[in-house]
């Protein structure tokens, strides 16, 4: 086609003559340095923060990883999902399973593989993704709510399996998780005994890093996939079946991958909560769990990774803080004492976040977060002209090209 | 077929004509299309009209996938459209604009157009995950394709702009490029001009000639607008009640007693000439005019 080319002379012309070059070299300067400033940061945390932080971060981040993997499923691709504990408890009981040792404590006999634990970690992800992509089926047939429903029902039989299965999950009363470790190195107190500038790394410092980066992979990893084919793929089809198989999606496949996929995260996130708690029990993974992980991605955002790891934040650390500084915080009694229950204020507030949060700002804390971007960027307020979002937004979306490539041919 | 090679068009030699044969869908007891069979010669502007209700939009269906047909052929060459799904008939190069916009209004215009590119690329969730660089490098020729199409339907300043926020024209714009990303051989178009105003009709009415004459594909379109249908299709084929009532030239399908019919309830005591006039503007005492006119009843 003649006129294509042409077109294309013109397109690039007029891209090298593009303007606010100055404002795009800005932000993308600023990104970066804000994200290597956050993982220092990160990285250093060890040093100058007691355990209690390191415990709830490592926990936190589970959590995050978790979130992630059901915004796929539920806030990118539509598929409402309330299985999220079951394929937690899935990661869970397998890793402890193939990790763990047989041997009878108290009344169970356990018996256990007692593989390497990243054995362990890996069946745990594979075998959650396996049941995930067991289920999918199930979504081509259901839609909304209907689905929701349905996928309830892996809950109660979780809970069965999970009580009732006792030389595997520990039955009622639980079992135990073994501490983590790669290639000799354990995630534990000792074995190796480690100081870094004479801090004492031990169990909380350690698992802290692994749990880092864990989450920083899972949150990478979702990024590149929502802003490709394949995340397209299942925005489109979350939008408009009929639009998507249209266009040349095959909705079942995609259904079927994502549900791979967000049940691998959730088996991750399942091998994390075993090692953050150092055990497994059928109550930690009932339908509340189901529940909350939904309240994180609606209050993080539907669809947006960064969002389902703020929400994941907020919603898993909110409880330990309060539960810690539960007489530093007015109304807050501790246990025995007068006024709210650590706990119950922790609920009371969460409870009104989501509401105030649903309220206000549908997109969650991911949509506050941008609104304060935008704000930060453009301090004039307003909305800004369709020229310039046009260019500084082509720094922020990666789509169609890279955006850093595309800035050095142009 | 002498009307279409007479558009000046070169008919690429890649592209069959579309045989529709005795379709018939039912929705229950309802016949939805009964019997309908026409034939789109390669490379040529094929309008489909008719009443409300007629099975316009059903035919669209079984053409693109989404429904099956009953009883039936629905041929592209070698390739049987009504055995196929959707995604299938995507990949041999069908692509469809929908009506009511059937877009992802959260996403810009240039990631809506990206999912045209579905078939065309390969990245999967692993490589795009990772970042493979097979992925990023496909993205990047594809986006420049992508860029390129956007020109032509003059979207390119709008390329970043999320979908939800362009006006409604600029959306319908949006379908049809998108629709065109897919490199389709044969275009189908549902109203691409419905609730658009004088102006955007003929830029639409404009883009879409250039559309078959610079890619050489067919293109069969559904629309109320009589006016652009008669300027722009070389043949037309008037549904009514499910039925196939006429196929022809603009000018014979006009002068037709049974459309005619069709558009005014009952033809007989009026005026042909009068009639003609009503059933070249879709309204019952219209005058020839582009503006849209409401659906005719």
């Amino acid at each position: 086609m003649s006129e294509a080319t042409a077109t294309k002379a013109r397109r690039s012309s007029a891209g090298g003559a593009r303007p606010l070059p100055g404002t795009a070299r800005g932000r993308s300067l600023l990104k970066p340095v804000l994200l290597v400033l956050a993982l220092v940061v990160m990285l250093a945390l060890p040093l100058y923060v007691e355990e209690f932080w390191l415990r709830t971060g490592f926990a936190v981040f589970g959590a995050v990883v978790g979130a992630i993997g059901l915004n796929l499923l539920v806030g990118t691709t539509g598929q409402l999902s309330l299985a999220h504990a079951f394929f937690l408890a899935v990661g869970a009981v397998t890793y402890v399973f193939v990790s763990g040792e047989s041997g009878g404590i108290g009344l169970a006999d356990l018996s256990g593989l007692g593989l390497p634990p990243l054995l362990g970690l890996i069946a745990g992800v594979l075998l959650s993704g396996l049941a995930g992509l067991l289920f999918s089926p199930i979504a081509a047939r259901l839609r909304g709510i209907y689905l929701g429903v349905a996928s309830l029902g892996l809950v109660f039989i979780g809970q069965h399996v999970l009580n009732s299965w006792t030389s595997v999950t520990g039955g009622f009363n639980g079992r135990s998780a073994p501490e983590f470790s790669l290639f000799g190195f354990t995630f534990g107190n000792t074995d190796p005994d480690l100081f870094v500038l004479g801090v004492p790394f031990r169990e909380a410092e350690r698992l802290w890093y692994l749990g880092l980066v864990l989450a920083l992979a899972a949150y990478l990893f979702a990024r590149n996939l929502l802003r490709s084919r394949a995340g397209r793929a299942l925005q489109t089809l979350r939008d408009s079946e009929v639009a998507a198989s249209v266009m040349g999606v095959n909705v079942q496949r995609y259904k079927a991958r994502v549900f791979l996929v967000s049940s691998m995260y959730a088996g991750l996130s399942g091998v994390m909560f075993a090692l953050s708690i150092g055990s497994i029990a059928p109550e930690s993974f009932g339908l509340e769990v189901s529940i909350l992980y939904l309240a994180m991605i609606v209050l993080g955002g539907l669809g947006s990774v960064g969002g389902a790891a703020l929400g994941a934040m907020f919603v898993s650390a909110l409880p330990l803080i309060f539960q810690r500084y539960a007489d530093t915080v007015p109304f807050v009694g501790g246990p025995g004492e007068g006024g709210l229950a650590a706990g119950e204020a922790a609920r009371y507030l969460f409870g009104l976040a989501i509401i105030l949060v649903v309220l206000f700002e549908p997109a969650g804390l991911a949509g506050l977060a941008g609104r304060f971007r935008r704000k930060a960027r453009d301090p004039g307020g307003g909305r800004t002209t369709s020229r310039s979002s046009a260019a500084t937004s082509s720094s922020t979306t990666s789509v169609p090209s890279d955006p850093p490539a595309q800035g050095s041919t142009t | 077929m002498s009307t279409a090679s007479t558009a000046g068009a070169d008919v690429r030699r890649d592209i069959p004509p579309v045989e529709i044969e005795n379709v018939s869908v039912r929705f229950g007891a309802i016949k939805a299309l009964s019997e309908v069979s026409f034939r789109v010669e390669p490379g040529t502007i094929h309008a489909i009209i008719g009443p409300n209700g007629a099975g316009k939009s059903t035919m669209f269906n079984v053409l693109s996938g989404v429904y099956r047909a009953a009883e039936g052929q629905v041929r592209f060459g070698d390739d049987r459209l009504d055995q196929m799904r959707p995604y299938q008939i995507a990949g041999i190069g069908v692509a469809r604009a929908f009506q009511n916009i059937a877009l992802s209004g959260g996403q810009s215009v240039a990631e809506n157009l990206m999912l045209g590119r579905h078939h065309l690329t390969k990245a999967g969730f692993i490589a795009a995950g990772l970042r493979l660089p097979k992925a990023t490098r496909e993205g990047k020729v594809h986006g420049t394709r992508v860029a390129e199409i956007a020109e032509f339907l003059e979207l390119g300043d709008k390329l970043h702009t999320p979908v939800g926020v362009l006006s409604y024209g600029d959306q319908k714009r949006v379908e049809v490029a998108r629709a065109l990303c897919t490199e389709p051989r044969l275009l189908l178009l549902d109203e691409p001009v419905a609730g658009m105003n004088a102006e955007e009709t003929a830029r639409m009415a404009e883009a879409i000639r250039e559309i078959r004459s610079a890619l050489g594909i067919s293109v069969v379109l559904v629309e109320h607008d009589m006016g652009m249908v008669m300027s722009l299709a070389d043949q037309v084929t008037v549904l009514d009640f499910g039925r196939r009532i006429a196929d022809g030239t603009p000018a014979e399908v006009q002068r037709d007693p049974e459309v005619i019919r069709a558009y005014l309830g009952s033809g007989d005591e009026i005026d042909p000439a009068e009639a003609a006039d009503a059933a070249a503007t879709g309204h019952h005492t219209g005058h020839h005019t582009t503006e849209t006119p409401g659906t005719p009843s």
